[in-house]
């Protein structure tokens, strides 16, 4: 497909091992942490370029970790499907990487670093890995990491929030992990190609289906699991939301979607159309509350997080979007991943460009915002960039990714999955012009400024940016997309 | 089966639930921690039972015993911050409302247990034909170290995380407890030798039979757990670089063998059939030494006092 | 049934117990012992549903619980920490009070 620009390299192994590897190398010597933290998490940019021209020629790569193979072994796997998420994670995670080098004193800084390194290599392992136990364990190591950064800072609502989120994810895996339990005993494999061979309609599937559906669910803050998500994003420092909202919960959701089309959409018997509406109908209730929310938040920070329950509802209309065959909608799929990128890009943008008001006002309160966008012009643009992608506006990649599921949703004449969209893109340009109206204004108390680092203003507007270009792309990035959806299940019907 | 066998196992799986819902409702939440300590102890027999005696130390030294240590050392602190805190009878306000779900989950989940249960498919053929070319003759080391020893790689970095995320928070200043009595002094001194023995035989019966470094580790950290109760500190010149070196050392030392294999051309974590058994055992060394540490930091509470100002 | 039969169903109630443990009761430490045992339940049935078969034990199941009892055993030391951390700032080892406000904050 390409000419090969790189040498061949085992480069899965790599990007797992090299993260890690700094994490640890992080914790037996702080004082070189920020370093090793800074280029390895960009060195991890190359390992993905390296291994994106490898899935270009061969299509779906597979690694036996210790030469043994499935069943006996663990497979690594990467294919385009991977590659979408494994980018969102190294694009928000540099960004994010960037940002924090400015956000967080340099004491505090020693302890980030390992607790980042940890949670790349958690998310670039699970996103590459395709044997269900060792999601089990990424998801924990990832969960953890997560949990430890949210509580970084201390206070009384981060530690509240990260105590909430870790019984939650505690719960999501375990649960998961039941159902892996069925699986493995009724099958007597963990590795997802030789499952889809195996697996047969039964008792066993249908509640394995049931347990790994609702405990992944909760992990990614679906409706009606959401209650620990606000609380978390909104108390955590700056760039830990950014990290939490844009790349966690979709990790948890990538495991759910590769469980859906490759193991239990197309297993016949198992009556997985009628998950596929509750799923579908959990996401319309997710966008419609999220949103709602969101309106009514007198805080920024909690209102960005309250905007990331709205925005995962949109993943889940996907599920109930159906091929004539009965089997799930490519075209649906496709506009989901490309969701995934753009709402990575830009919730991580608001994120940061919150960090920055709270940097600069001490605080987050939107009504006594004051006049910022004479005093902080980078942000604020970055702050309205992503929300207008958020809120699904032309030309921005939001836009382009809610026009393709809305396509998708007309074209089988689903008309309720197209009001709740529309609806909810209106609720969210709502909340966004919310926000930014009160950057034009004063407030009715002048407050002391703190000055922003340029870093930090930066970062925010070069994530908006990203997401904005994302929307002008489209020809270059669809066919990508048609192969992460394209070897599934869908094509396989005649 | 006689009957005897399925009586004594009818009777465990019931004793089990029992002190499973002792545990949870005691008023009292010490008494609840010592049944949970007492439960842990009857799963490490129900593995016994279920020929998983590898699991069964494994149980009986970190699930109960450990685990326990943590719980017991955490709820002396929570009365030393919040004397009022340590009641339990506290609950929600909807206790009653999620039962009958609950209730029709667990039945639902249970049919589907008993229909797998005829004829549950698993791996032991293809464990025992690739056992030989492991390097070690325990089944299930071979599962852990080699098999899937990508899984036991990220597991002990589960460890280390969990020591880092403990240390970022800061939990409290140090105890400073008054010392102990000469009888727990003497019992230390008499028992230390006992139990690093104990952890060296269960490092090296590993590769044959029941133990590894898991269970080495949770013997030796619970040494250092004993030590800590007695009052013996690190001194202040090794809390620096020389502890975090141990800490580090088990997860490191993996690594380190993932690069090297990686760098000679091999997949991730494929050792040379002639080199598995030593390798094995170097990793699982380290991983011990490692284990051990970071659970007696962990029953700790805080970073040892000496740590050179970040 | 089988003598593992018994033991995966003991698994089954230990997850029921589990769960309703970590809705109802409000103390954090009361939380962990149920998502301890939570997870030993889950264990229990990865195990027994196994069995001692007639090839003998199989070991991947055995290699599964040993990674998921040192996962516990790591999640539990940092939950403690949380909880200490918390009851220092807010003086009680409950989330109670700030339970998921939906509304606007006050």
């Amino acid at each position: 497909m390409s000419p090969v620009l790189l040498p061949d390299l085992p480069w899965e192994a790599l990007l797992i091992l090299l993260p890690l590897t700094g994490a640890a190398a992080g914790a037996l010597w702080p004082p070189a942490a920020r370093a090793i933290g800074l280029l390895t998490t960009a060195g991890g940019l190359l390992l993905l370029a390296g291994l994106g021209t490898a899935v270009a020629d061969a299509q779906t790569l597979r690694h036996a970790v210790g030469g043994w193979g499935a069943p006996l072994g663990i497979e690594l796997r990467a294919d385009a499907l991977s590659l979408v998420f494994l980018t969102a994670t190294a694009l928000v995670g540099l960004g994010v990487a960037v940002y924090a080098d400015s956000y967080f004193e340099r004491s505090q800084a020693r302890g980030f670093w390992p607790l980042w390194l940890f949670l790349l290599g958690a998310l670039n392992a699970l996103f590459l890995s395709a044997d269900l136990f060792n999601l089990y364990v990424t998801l924990e190591l990832m969960g953890l990491a997560a949990v430890a950064l949210t509580a970084f800072s201390g206070g009384r609502a981060a530690l509240s929030g990260a105590m909430r989120y870790l019984l939650a994810t505690l719960l999501g895996s375990l649960v998961y992990l039941l159902g892996v339990a069925l699986l493995y005993h009724a099958t007597g494999t963990l590795d997802f190609s030789l499952l889809t061979q195996r697996l047969e309609a039964g008792p066993a599937a249908r509640t394995a289906l049931g347990l790994m559906g609702a405990g992944l669910a909760l992990k990614t803050a679906l409706f009606p699991f959401h209650f620990w998500l606000p609380p978390a994003h909104s108390s955590a420092p700056a760039p830990v939301s950014a990290l939490l909202s844009a790349l966690v919960v979709k990790a948890s959701f990538y495991i759910l979607v590769r469980l859906w089309l490759e193991l239990f959409a197309p297993l016949s018997g198992l009556e997985g159309a009628g998950t596929g509406e509750v799923l579908g109908w959990l996401g319309m209730a997710a966008i419609l509350w999220g949103s709602w929310q969101a309106l009514r938040q007198p805080r920024v920070k909690l209102l960005v997080a309250y905007s990331t329950v709205a925005q995962i509802g949109y993943l889940f209309l996907a599920f109930p979007l159906l091929t004539a065959a009965g089997l799930p909608d490519p075209a649906a799929w496709r506009a989901v991943l490309w969701l995934v990128l753009a709402h990575a890009l830009a919730k991580a943008a608001m994120f940061l460009a919150a960090g920055n008001l709270l940097r600069f006002g001490g605080h987050d309160r939107i009504p006594d915002l004051d006049c910022v966008a004479q005093r902080l012009p980078l942000t604020v643009a970055a702050f309205a960039l992503a929300g207008i992608s958020i809120a699904g506006l032309p030309p921005t990649g939001g836009f382009i990714g809610k026009w393709l599921l809305l396509e998708a949703a007309l074209l089988q004449g689903r008309w309720d999955l197209v009001a709740v969209m529309l609806l909810g893109g209106l609720l969210a340009a709502g909340y966004v012009f919310k926000v930014v109206g009160h950057f034009f204004t004063p407030a009715a108390a002048g407050h002391a400024a703190r000055p922003v680092p340029a870093a930090m203003e930066w970062t925010a507007l070069t994530l908006a940016i990203l997401a904005l270009l994302l929307g002008l792309a489209p020809a270059w990035l669809l066919p990508w997309l048609d192969l992460a959806v394209g070897p599934g299940p869908a094509e396989a019907v005649p | 089966m006689s009957l005897l066998q399925t009586g004594i196992d009818a009777l465990l799986a019931l004793g089990l639930v029992w002190l499973a819902w002792r545990a949870l409702a005691c008023p009292d939440l010490f008494r609840g921690i010592v049944l949970f300590i007492a439960f842990g102890l009857l799963m490490a027999l129900a593995w016994v039972r279920l020929e998983a005696p590898d699991v069964a130390l494994a149980e009986a030294a970190i699930g109960a015993g450990l685990t326990g240590a943590l719980l017991l050392a955490a709820l002396a602190r929570l009365n030393r911050i919040a004397p009022a805190g340590t009641r339990a009878d506290t609950r929600e306000a909807w206790r009653n409302a999620p039962a009958l779900l609950l209730v029709l989950a667990g039945a639902g989940l249970g049919l589907a247990v008993l229909s797998l249960l005829p004829e549950p498919a698993g791996l032991q053929a293809q464990v025992a034909a690739e056992l030989g070319r492991s390097g070690v003759s325990n089944p299930v080391t071979a599962v852990l170290l080699n098999f899937r020893g990508y899984d036991t790689l990220l597991e002990v970095l589960v460890l280390l995380l969990a020591l880092l995320a403990a240390w970022s928070l800061e939990a409290e200043p140090p105890r400073r407890e008054a010392a102990p009595g000469p009888v727990l002094d003497l019992l230390l001194r008499l028992l230390l030798p006992v139990l690093v023995l104990a952890a060296a035989y269960l490092l090296w019966a590993g590769a044959h039979a029941p133990g590894g470094a898991f269970q080495a580790g949770a013997v030796l950290g619970a040494a250092g757990v004993l030590a800590l109760l007695a009052g013996w500190r690190l001194q202040p010149h090794l809390t620096g670089l020389p502890l975090r070196l141990a800490i580090v050392i088990g997860p490191g030392g993996f690594l380190l063998v993932a690069w090297a294999l990686l760098l000679t051309g091999r997949p991730l974590l494929e050792y040379p059939p002639a080199l598995a058994g030593a390798l094995i055992l170097l990793i699982e060394t380290l991983a011990t030494l490692s284990i051990a540490a970071t659970l007696a930091v962990l029953f700790q509470g805080s970073r040892p006092a000496a740590e050179p100002p970040a | 049934m089988s003598a593992a039969g018994f033991y995966a169903l003991a698994g089954v109630a230990l997850v029921v117990l589990g769960l309703y443990g970590l809705a109802v009761q409000a103390h954090l430490l009361r939380k962990l012992l149920a998502v301890n045992i939570l997870g030993s339940g889950v264990f229990l049935v990865l195990v027994g549903l196994g069995g001692p078969a007639d090839a003998g034990p199989d070991p991947v199941p055995h290699a599964m619980v040993i990674t998921g009892i040192v996962v516990a055993v790591s999640a539990t030391a940092l939950g403690l920490v949380l909880m200490l951390k918390l009851t220092t700032t807010s003086g009680r080892p409950t989330l109670e009070d700030d339970a998921p406000r939906e509304g606007p904050e006050a």
